[in-house]
């Protein structure tokens, strides 16, 4: 079969084509606005199908009590003081230890076994652990937001060291660059899309770690407050702090993570 | 300038294995003051390993060699690439600043001279992805001159290049080394290319050997289109062609 060509068209014009309402609905953001219009309409629809599912009129009312009677802040300010602790070690130690394993075929030999257990010891065993070990309070949720973390973080960072350019480490090499500054000007930057993708599993690992660890052991704090509602059996209360858990995500990876990554890689979208 | 003394060096990959592979064997020569030469010699013979051990990237199996400058201190090297190698994440300039001695003030002038003189003065602060092949690699020639290096290695810099920019970087290269007064490591597998911009070549032979050591001696600058240049090409292509026959393991000896 022969295939006829005729003049080929170009982008501008087939963009010209289109109706700027269709360029409009097909974009990213209404991608995105979509799939929050589609979640809330099947959660109206669950809530009215089953009854033992709040629908967002009853937890909205909840979570508006829960902020005015001021639970909502200090919770919070007690489970981020905790996640906010355990993240920073994980990323510090997690770096340093990636970097080792990454430079260092002896340190990988060593640590690659205790990274793998490490990922694959879930983050709710972290949780029954240190509430064992380190009873009710702050360590808890600390340790246990650490250890879910700080694997995650060292694999990538690792995985980005051994896939530093040979050809970039050779020209170093034969202009004979220092090593504090190979690692400061060649790896480091080489790794940031590893690190930030090794940071952004461990803010979400580290999430589900700390309000485990306060679902189970916690005195206080976003998980603790949410286990308040589910021992209550006032599952709107409990969805409620659910919603709240889900939007820290969602601002955290959207604010921080999103902006941090385009700073890091603006380099890439300038090509010739 | 340098003194580069090459003597008795080879060079074993896999040495002591079933898979040892012998390189280089038993190279000598020396280069010293203001000489531009040129390593030629088919695929596999070995140039770029010679380059590497020179630049101290990799190690030799035995032999000795010694590249010092022209006072007996240690040489400073600058290296071109055949392909550019810049970081993609530092602009154009913070490249060339990379390989410079943090503690020298003047690097930032002179980085600024070198891009003036291949031309890249108004391309400081791109990105090397926002630049064509041909500059990226200017950027690369402008990087090693700017370090001032006593010896400039060269590993074919142009090969990756179209005709026109390679022509056209080969006559920058000759105006800045006229310049400079660099001794100059030249690897290609173009022998057109290496009587244009050597004094002398050198040709390897598969296995690593030495297989001829010719003097240049043509008035600068050369151009491709000279008659006396021509000449000379012709007669160290005929030299290669006596190689081929005499070594007949070679495929293709240019």
């Amino acid at each position: 079969m022969t295939q006829t060509v005729t003049r080929r068209r170009s982008a501008e014009e087939m963009a010209g084509d289109a109706p700027a309402w269709r360029g409009r609905l097909t974009s990213n953001p209404a991608a995105r606005s979509t799939f929050y219009v589609a979640a809330f309409l099947t959660w109206l629809l669950l809530a009215a199908l089953f009854e033992r599912i709040p629908g967002p009129a009853s937890v909205v009312d909840r979570l508006i009590e829960e902020f005015r009677r001021g639970e909502v802040f200090g919770n919070f300010a007690d489970t981020f003081y905790r996640f906010s602790i355990g993240v920073a070690l994980s990323v510090v130690a997690g770096i340093l230890i990636g970097v080792l394993i990454g430079l260092s075929p002896m340190a990988r030999a060593f640590l690659e076994s205790p990274v793998m257990v490490g990922l694959s010891i879930p983050a709710i065993m972290w949780a029954f652990l240190t509430v064992m070990w380190f009873g009710f309070g702050h360590m808890s949720p600390i340790v246990t937001t650490f250890l879910t973390a700080v694997p995650f973080v060292i694999l990538n960072v690792a995985q980005g060291v051994q896939g530093v350019s040979r050809d970039l480490r050779d020209m170093s090499s034969s202009y004979g660059i220092p090593l504090t500054r190979r690692v400061r000007d060649l790896v480091l930057p080489a790794v940031s899309g590893y690190v930030l993708a090794g940071v952004r599993f461990a803010v979400i690992m580290g999430w589900n770690g700390v309000l485990l660890a306060e679902w189970f052991g916690g005195s206080g704090g976003a998980g603790y407050r949410a286990r308040y509602w589910y021992d209550a059996n006032q599952f709107a209360g409990f969805a409620a702090w659910v919603v709240l858990f889900v939007g820290v995500i969602i601002v955290l990876d959207q604010l921080v993570f999103e902006k941090a990554s385009r700073r890091a890689f603006r380099w890439r979208d300038q090509t010739h | 300038m340098a003194v580069l003394t090459v003597k008795d060096l080879c060079k074993t990959f896999g040495a002591g294995t079933a898979r040892s592979n012998r390189v280089l064997d038993h190279i000598s020569f020396d280069v010293r003051g203001q000489t531009f030469v040129s390593i030629v010699g088919p695929s596999g013979c070995g140039k770029s390993t010679l380059l590497n051990i020179i630049s101290g990237v990799e190690d030799h199996t035995s032999g000795h060699i010694s590249v010092t400058g022209d006072s007996g201190s240690p040489a400073r090297l600058g290296y071109v690439f055949q392909d550019p190698r810049l970081l993609p994440w530092r602009s154009v300039r913070k490249n060339m600043l990379y390989v410079q001695d943090s503690a020298d003030e003047a690097a930032g002038t002179r980085v600024d001279r070198y891009l003036d003189m291949v031309g890249l003065s108004k391309h400081g602060d791109f990105f090397p992805g926002q630049l064509s092949g041909g500059m990226q690699q200017r950027v690369g020639i402008a990087r090693a001159f700017a370090v001032e290096p006593d010896l400039l290695i060269m590993d074919e810099p142009f090969s990756h290049l179209d005709a026109i920019t390679a022509r056209g970087l080969r006559a920058q290269l000759q105006e800045i080394w006229s310049h400079s007064k660099k001794t100059v490591v030249f690897v290609t597998h173009d022998v057109v290319e290496a009587v244009e911009l050597s004094d002398r070549i050198i040709v390897l032979q598969p296995g690593g050997k030495i297989f001829e050591d010719i003097e240049i001696d043509l008035p600068r600058p050369r151009r491709q289109s000279d008659p006396a240049v021509a000449t000379l090409q012709a007669e160290v292509l005929a030299r290669l062609e006596n190689m081929k026959a005499l070594t007949p393991t070679v495929a293709s000896a240019v």
